[in-house]
């Protein structure tokens, strides 16, 4: 996915592999130090060395996304799993089974949701006020319930 | 049970927001589809929480064991809505090991029951509780997990393994009730004693006929009767050295437990004191319940900490019955100890002393000064039995690894020599 990032933006490539890197490390760092409050913001540093490339790329839309995307929550979720991992409990082979179709299932859907978000973008739905509605609607409701998880996480 | 969230869940969701925000903000459909997967994530998660509701019953096949014995305690399982990933973890003391993976990850599948059994090497006597079960349940994504404590505490009794005594101490003097140590004194018995002149109210069948005629009078059989005995088990429980699991407290209580078996097979009365930190004592009395009573009471035996000065004056005097055979099991480690051994031998009671020695569990230091400190300590304790045996009372070693038979007959051969104390 860095790589993928790098090679799309020749000019600033050193600066989308500098935070790239950065966030490699500091996932490397959570694994190590099974320092899981950081596992998001690995993915948020991974997360923005691809959207600096969007951004120095140009206004065309990147047709990789969807798996730049699928790529960063199955790195999140193996992270998540190795962390749960790191008592050594010895599981039974149809746990690891499921979580491993649970995994694979989820990002798949992730894909998925993610294709459809580019797919939409080709298909003229037209624009203006009620479109802008909506999506801000959308953006607040997941906003909201954003906040709603992390205050039952708290 | 206690639910708990993970911060996984409000970080993608948090991820999710940024991205969409800052997709509608910049105008990038690929902020969105960047922050898609992570917001279908999110809604997965909480969509997926459920209360898996799990039950437990936790069974040990017996309440009682011997040490190095083996019980199988099965836990049962049920959860109604079923759990892809079930965290177990059977609470057990360091005494108990267990020989399968604990704790382990398990699949419950909805409303079928799941037996797991776990078997525990019982490694040390002492009175245990296995449990409660720690259990875990978490969803397919480990986004949520429920949390709590089942099953209650089982009680489980390992008794201290009891070693084959070939010959037991007999003491100087019997006690007036019918046993089975042959007395030293003369009256009526089986055992011959000596032949001696019929004085009257000699029974007639008493009449050694040969002697009689051999000797132009009469002469009768003397016998020696048949009693029982009183031993009291004096235990010392100042100090504990322990070594890779080993110590001095556990071969005390085991030879505690062997002495009293075998002596209460043999109809003698036997009693206990545990003498330190923790005073503690059981009166002298015979058959199956006293044993079960001194088991149970070595069971509870530990090592307090105490500085409190005590003698044998705190002991109940019915503990320490006339005549008795106090046998002391000690590793000679505490001075308080040490002085009323020599106080009760003063008060002239039949005493034997084991000694259970610590020095197989206590390696010298290193260095000059470590080496002279640990020689000085050996010194210390020859110089204290070198006391002990200037009072009459016999005190035999004995190591870890050698059958408590060897030190007992190193003690029947001292006393075979020996004569009763006089206070």
């Amino acid at each position: 996915m860095l790589a993928y990032a790098a090679a799309r933006v020749p000019s600033l490539a050193g600066l989308v592999v500098a935070i790239g890197l950065l966030g490699a490390l500091l996932l490397a760092f959570v694994l190590v130090r099974r320092a899981d409050d950081l596992l998001p913001w690995a993915l948020a540093v991974l997360a923005v060395a691809y959207t600096v490339s969007l951004f120095v790329h140009g206004a065309a839309v990147d047709q990789a996304a969807p798996l730049v995307a699928a790529g960063l929550l199955l790195c999140g979720e193996l992270a998540a799993w190795s962390l749960d991992e790191r008592h050594g409990m010895a599981a039974e082979r149809a746990v690891v089974l499921r979580r491993a179709l649970a995994l694979g299932t989820l990002v798949l859907a992730g894909l998925g949701a993610s294709a459809a978000v580019v797919a939409f973008t080709a298909a003229s739905a037209g624009n203006g006020l009620a479109w802008t509605a909506v999506g801000a609607a959308a953006a607040v409701l997941v906003v909201g319930t954003a906040a709603r998880l992390a205050r039952r996480t708290a | 049970m206690t639910r708990i969230v993970s911060p996984r869940l409000a970080a993608y969701a948090g991820l999710a927001a940024t991205g969409l925000i800052t997709g509608l903000a910049t105008g990038r459909v690929e902020l969105v589809a960047l922050a898609a997967p992570f917001a279908l994530a999110a809604v997965a998660g909480a969509a997926l929480a459920r209360d898996p509701a799990i039950e437990a019953t936790l069974v040990l096949d017996r309440e009682r064991a011997l040490e190095s014995e083996d019980v199988e305690a099965a836990l049962e399982l049920v959860s109604p809505g079923g759990s892809d990933r079930v965290e177990v973890l059977l609470q057990m003391p360091a005494e108990l090991r267990s020989r399968a993976r604990n704790p382990r990850a398990v699949r419950l599948a909805p409303g079928e029951p799941r037996t797991l059994t776990v078997p525990l090497r019982c490694e040390r006597w002492g009175a245990f509780a296995v449990g409660p079960v720690l259990v875990r349940a978490r969803d397919p994504l480990g986004f949520h997990s429920w949390e709590t404590k089942l099953a209650g505490r089982s009680p489980l009794r390992v008794y201290p393994s009891v070693e084959t005594l070939h010959a037991l101490l007999p003491p100087f003097e019997t006690q007036v009730f019918i046993g089975n140590q042959v007395s030293r004194t003369k009256g009526d018995g089986i055992e011959f004693a000596d032949v001696r002149e019929w004085e009257p109210g000699d029974r007639v069948r008493r009449v050694n006929w040969r002697a009689s005629a051999r000797r132009g009078g009469l002469w009768v059989n003397d016998q020696h009767p048949e009693r029982n005995t009183d031993v009291v088990l004096f235990l010392d429980t100042f100090a504990d050295v322990r070594s890779a699991g080993r110590g001095t407290l556990d071969l005390t209580v085991r030879a505690a437990t062997s002495l009293a078996h075998r002596y209460l097979q043999r109809k003698d009365r036997v009693g206990l004191v545990s003498f330190g930190g923790y005073l503690s004592w059981l009166l002298p009395a015979s058959g199956t319940h006293q044993l079960y009573r001194i088991v149970d009471s070595l069971l509870q035996m530990d090592i307090v900490l105490s500085f409190a000065t005590k003698g044998v004056d705190v002991l109940p005097p019915r503990t320490l019955p006339p005549k008795a055979l106090v046998l002391a099991l000690t590793p000679l480690l505490d001075s308080r100890s040490a002085a009323a051994l020599l106080d009760l031998r003063a008060r002239g009671f039949d005493l034997v002393v084991i000694e259970v020695s610590p020095v197989p569990f206590i390696e010298p230091g290193k260095g000059e000064l470590a080496e002279l400190s640990y020689r000085l300590w050996r010194l210390s304790r020859e110089s204290l039995r070198a006391r002990y045996e200037q009072a009459g009372v016999p005190v035999i070693e004995w190591l870890d690894g050698v059958p408590l038979n060897v030190p007992l007959e190193e003690v029947a051969a001292f006393r075979r020599h020996a004569r009763p104390a006089r206070a």
